[in-house]
């Protein structure tokens, strides 16, 4: 007995739990358990007693109950001894627990996680709550002595837990005839059988017992026995034939059912006649089949005969037949139900799976001779479903199944029947069939490879369109100013210098030249009244000299360009007019005029406007490679072709080269593709070539200048600006292409410092010395190699870029010479007029 | 085909000629000896039914007669006690037929093809009595008529179906031609067509059903027999 500390008092009042958490618990569905009540408490034998509760309502939560007691002769509570003996639900208290003169109170508490509930206190005294169970084995036996009938019953005590132990019960006894309410009791006293005379023969009666200990309730009654008292002259009860069936078609077998006997063993005979026939048969053959029955083999089974089949049932009193019964064995073939039913999942590569149900037909038929022919039928349910899916199959033995649920089991049965008569068999046992959840995976992987493929495929487009989309757009970008010539050629305009509603209108054109890369050239006074200068001075001059001033505008436009990339670095663009200086001021002018070249250009002519193109083009161009090549020297190796090297930049030139020498000149258009292609240098021997001698004069003039400004530019970053490596190497690499494209005169390097490029690039250390030397003689390659101070200054200056600059100083150096191998007079003009006055440039531009 | 079909129902009419049966026979046997020249087995249209599809045919057939004559029986119950008190009296009882299934197997073949034939002619001359008989009677539902005719029609079409099968297993030498020598027996069918007639309607129908179920068992066990591998 467990002690809890808890409860001290036996009149403790039912532990309950406040309200709060019930409602909080009811909210959730689950709650503390409801009140268990006592039921009964009852004892059997007065030594050991039971009781009994009934859940209180459940809370949602598995339950324990513990039953708790306490004896009127001490405070301190005990836990039931004993949970199972008297069933669910219940506490047996043994011998050892029960005492008679003890009174005692019994709670139940219900306890679950959420909280617990107690009963209401049961008081039990065990002497009044004694009930013995029923009697058991009550047989009823009629018997007759002297020639009198009478009934004997026997039955035995109730059964005990504890089997060991016997008790003196008192029994009653109560019978009836069948057909009537009253019971007749008797008191039988201590035995357990009793003698009941004067009962009335031929009536069925029901008789039960009950039993008490000496205090306390009587049992319940036992359960009800049926005997019928036989008269003693009359037979027994007539027989019913219940069934006639043949198996196979070719033997029958039919069944009755005695009737009673009265107390009398009957015997039992059938008796058959056939139709057409007087003759009356017994039956061949009563044991083959069972109890109860005649089996009919094949050579006493006739079909298109009708049977008449009787039973007699007899014994000492008589006998008694019962009702005919008419057999037409072709009607009451009934099969075995069919055997080998099975079930085979089949699961073909792209389909859905199916059931495959194949049978046999049962043993005893023989469907082979045509004799019996079957049909089958089948049906099937969900394990949990209630309702069967009936198919009717037909003669086949075989049926596929296709439309079952996956993940779900079903029962199938079979039963087949003859055809055109006769009657269903029995239901072949249950099969079983687990329809594989993976069949559905298989579907559903197949329909999510479906929308994989379909997402992916979309996926896929998305991508390649918004590629397309970038491509496109990114392409719009650099092109986009082609492009918006293409769409929307410019409108020539008068080349009326003071208008500025078209300045306006060129809005766009200033955004796209902004998307290039031109953009930030505010257009100051200054610049506007160059450009205005400028712009009669194109006018004035033909398209011829486009190419050149293409090429020419590069080299200006890189003087440009290094200053934005001074912006880079941080100095400030030539647009920033805090940043610009004197000579800044210059170049300033001169992006400014770009501006005001392209504005006007519009206005003017394309062909003006295509060199304005091409230039801002190669500004472009220029900014970039400045900005990549200051990131990666590296990359310098490819700079060798400055149309090649940043891929779109190249076209840029390319194509702004195409349309200069179109537009300029007859030149061979694909011959200047070519070379562009191959290298930036060809255009320009090209269009020197080409074109008439003042054009080449001119470009060569262009060139010159170029060179001459990119070396201005050069000195003055040098000179001037010291810290801003990048500049320097910018400005260097500006140089650079130039001088690529004047490859020519590179060759002529060449032959000077390396024959390879590549070398070029590493001697191009040296070439700073070039530059210098550059600018002191004019023609030979033989110039450029005296210069060393200079090297040793832009190393002083810049030690960590060095070989950028180098690069850049031998890039000069080349276009240097490029000038050098232009003609004199291009020498000239370079050398008089453009180093040092940006307003010289745009002559030479022009 | 259809000139079998023709030839059969020119036998029919002058049934219960034995001399015409047996002309008929003699005729078809001829016919059977030298094929139609009309269909050949390659023509699409005009395909020669094998002799298991012929009996299959049959068999449905048959079914479908004895199917039609249950529903048919439940028209004419029988009084209280008529069916305990008196045997019936079929008039095809004389006809000794196999009653359980050793016997119609122990049968020679052209035996019981013939006497398969001699059921359906038995019944061909009470059926349209028996139509012509319950058309009188009022109290019967109108179906119930329908089907009546309907069976008279099918044992006709069912007794031509036979006599081509067994035209065909003669030609084919599945059957020996000796089914001739029988037909001399056909005499006795007008005497039984006379007695069906003394019978009562729930009899008849009776006798019918089961003379109908006796034919499809014999067509089966014979087709069984014939062609032991042809579902069986």
């Amino acid at each position: 007995m467990s002690e809890l500390p808890g409860f001290y008092t036996a009149h403790m009042p039912p532990r309950r739990l406040p309200e709060g958490p019930l409602d909080f618990c009811t909210s959730l569905g689950q709650s503390f358990p409801g009140k268990p009540k006592i039921i009964r408490c009852r004892s059997l034998e007065k030594e050991t007693f039971s009781c009994w509760w009934k859940p209180g309502s459940d809370g949602g939560l598995p339950t324990n109950y513990t039953l708790f007691y306490s004896k009127d002769s001490e405070e301190k509570i005990y836990e039931c001894p004993d949970y199972r003996t008297s069933g669910p639900n219940s506490c047996y208290f043994n011998k050892n627990h029960t005492n008679p003169w003890t009174t005692y109170n019994i709670t139940v508490t219900a306890t679950n996680e959420i909280g617990s509930n107690s009963s209401d206190p049961q008081y039990v005294d065990v002497t009044s709550i004694v009930q013995p169970g029923s009697p058991v084995n009550l047989t009823l036996e009629t018997k007759r002595s002297a020639n009198i009938m009478f009934l004997l019953a026997k039955w035995s005590p109730p059964l005990l837990a504890d089997a060991s132990s016997n008790y003196l019960y008192h029994y009653e006894l109560r019978l009836k005839p069948e057909e009537k309410e009253e019971w007749e009791t008797i008191s039988v006293g201590v035995q357990t059988q009793y003698k009941i005379d004067r009962l009335n023969a031929g009536m069925r009666y029901v008789v039960q017992v009950r039993c008490t200990l000496d205090p306390g309730e009587w049992s319940e009654w036992s359960s009800e026995r049926h005997i019928l008292i036989p008269s003693g002259r009359s037979p027994p009860e007539k027989p019913t034939i219940t069934k006639c069936r043949s198996p196979e078609k070719e033997t029958f077998t039919c069944w009755w059912k005695p009737g009673l006997d009265g107390g009398h063993p009957a015997n039992y005979t059938l008796f058959y006649s056939k139709e057409g026939e007087d003759q009356v048969y017994e039956c061949p053959d009563y044991r083959t089949a069972g109890p109860s029955s005649c089996y009919f083999d094949k050579k006493h089974t006739s079909f298109w005969t009708i049977y008449n089949i009787t039973v007699r049932a007899t014994n000492e009193m008589g006998s008694n037949s019962s009702d005919p019964h008419y057999v037409d064995v072709t009607y009451i073939v009934q099969p075995d139900p069919p055997v080998n039913v099975t079930l085979e999942l089949k699961k073909p590569i792209n389909k859905k799976p199916y059931l495959v149900l194949t049978w046999s037909p049962p043993p005893l038929a023989d469907v082979r001779s045509g004799w019996l022919t079957l049909e089958y039928e089948l049906r099937l349910k969900p394990e949990e479903g209630e309702e069967w899916e009936t198919i009717f199959v037909g003669q086949q033995t075989q049926y596929k199944m296709f439309s079952l649920n996956p993940g779900k089991k079903y029962i199938v049965q079979i039963h087949c029947k003859p055809d055109h008569h006769g009657s269903w068999s029995e239901w072949s046992s249950e099969k079983y069939v687990q329809i594989p959840n993976d069949a559905s995976l298989n579907n559903s992987i197949c329909f999510l490879d479906f929308r994989v493929k379909d997402m992916i495929v979309w996926i896929i487009l998305g991508v390649l369109s918004s590629l397309i989309c970038l491509i496109m757009s990114w392409t719009m970008v650099l092109k986009g100013y082609r492009m918006i010539t293409f769409i929307l050629p410019p409108v020539p305009g008068p080349k009326i210098k003071g208008i500025d509603t078209h300045l306006l209108e060129t809005g766009k054109s200033e955004e796209l030249l902004s998307a290039l890369g031109c953009h930030g050239f505010p257009p100051t006074s200054d610049c506007e009244e160059l450009l205005i200068e400028y712009l009669e001075v194109e006018d004035s001059e033909d398209q011829q000299l486009m190419p050149s001033r293409d090429n020419g505008h590069p080299s200006k436009n890189a003087k440009i360009t290094p200053k934005e990339t001074d912006s880079d670095s941080g100095r400030g663009s030539c647009d920033s007019p805090s940043l610009l200086s004197e000579k800044c001021r210059e170049t300033c002018a001169f992006p400014s005029v770009l501006q005001t070249q392209d504005v006007r250009d519009v206005q003017e002519k394309k062909a003006g406007k295509r060199s304005w193109e091409t230039q801002c083009v190669a500004s472009e161009r220029k900014a970039h490679l400045f900005n990549s090549e200051s990131a990666k020297s590296s990359t310098w190796p490819a700079v060798q072709l400055p149309n090649n090297q940043p891929p779109m930049f190249a076209y840029h030139s390319i194509v702004d080269a195409h349309k200069v020498t179109l537009s300029t000149t007859n030149m061979n258009v694909a011959a200047v593709l070519v070379e562009d292609e191959e290298k930036g240098q060809s255009q320009y021997s090209i269009a020197e070539t080409v074109p008439g001698d003042m054009e080449k004069q001119r470009e060569m003039e262009n060139l010159c200048s170029k060179t001459e400004q990119t070396i201005v530019q050069v000195k003055q970053n040098r000179s001037k600006e010291k810290s801003p490596f990048l500049d320097a190497t910018l400005m260097d690499y500006v140089e650079v292409h130039k001088v690529r494209q004047d490859e020519e005169p590179a060759v002529l390097l060449k032959h000077k410092e390396n024959s390879v490029k590549t070398e070029k690039y590493t001697i191009s250390g040296a070439s700073k010395e070039y530059t210098k030397v550059s600018t002191v003689t004019d023609h030979n390659i033989l110039v450029l190699m005296p210069d060393s101070r200079v090297l040793h200054t832009s190393v002083s200056q810049e030690p960590a870029k060095e070989t950028s600059q180098n690069l850049q100083q031998g890039q000069v150096e080349k276009n240097m010479s490029y000038c050098l191998t232009a003609p004199s007079d291009c020498r000239r003009e370079t050398s008089g007029s453009e180093y040092m006055d940006p307003s010289s440039f745009m002559p030479s531009f022009k | 085909m259809e000139r079998t079909e023709l030839r059969v129902r020119s036998s029919d009419t002058p049934l219960p000629a034995g001399p015409g049966a047996a002309l008929a026979l003699l005729w078809l046997l001829g016919r059977a000896a030298a094929p139609p020249a009309v269909c050949t087995p390659r023509d699409a249209g005009c395909r020669l039914l094998s002799v298991p599809e012929l009996f299959d045919r049959a068999i449905r057939h048959s079914g479908r007669i004895h199917s039609l004559s249950t529903e048919l029986e439940k028209y004419f119950t029988p009084r209280d006690n008529e069916l305990s008190s008196h045997a019936r009296k079929c008039h095809t009882a004389t006809m000794l037929t196999p009653n359980d299934k050793e016997f119609a197997q122990k049968m020679p073949r052209e035996e019981l093809t013939y006497l398969i034939l001699k059921l359906l002619q038995a019944w061909k001359e009470p059926l349209s009595h028996f139509n012509q008989h319950i058309e009188n009677l009022q109290e019967l539902p109108g179906e119930s008529l329908g089907k009546a005719k309907q069976i008279s029609n099918m044992v006709h079409e069912l007794e031509t179906g036979v006599e081509k099968v067994t035209e065909k297993m003669q030609s084919m030498g599945i059957i020996s031609n000796s089914l001739h020598g029988m037909a001399s027996s056909e005499a006795a069918s007008l005497s039984i067509s006379n007695e069906a007639n003394m019978m009562s309607d729930s009899d008849f129908i009776h006798c019918f059903r089961r003379d109908s179920n006796k034919v499809q068992s014999y067509l089966k066990i014979l087709k069984c027999r014939i062609m032991p591998e042809n579902s069986c």
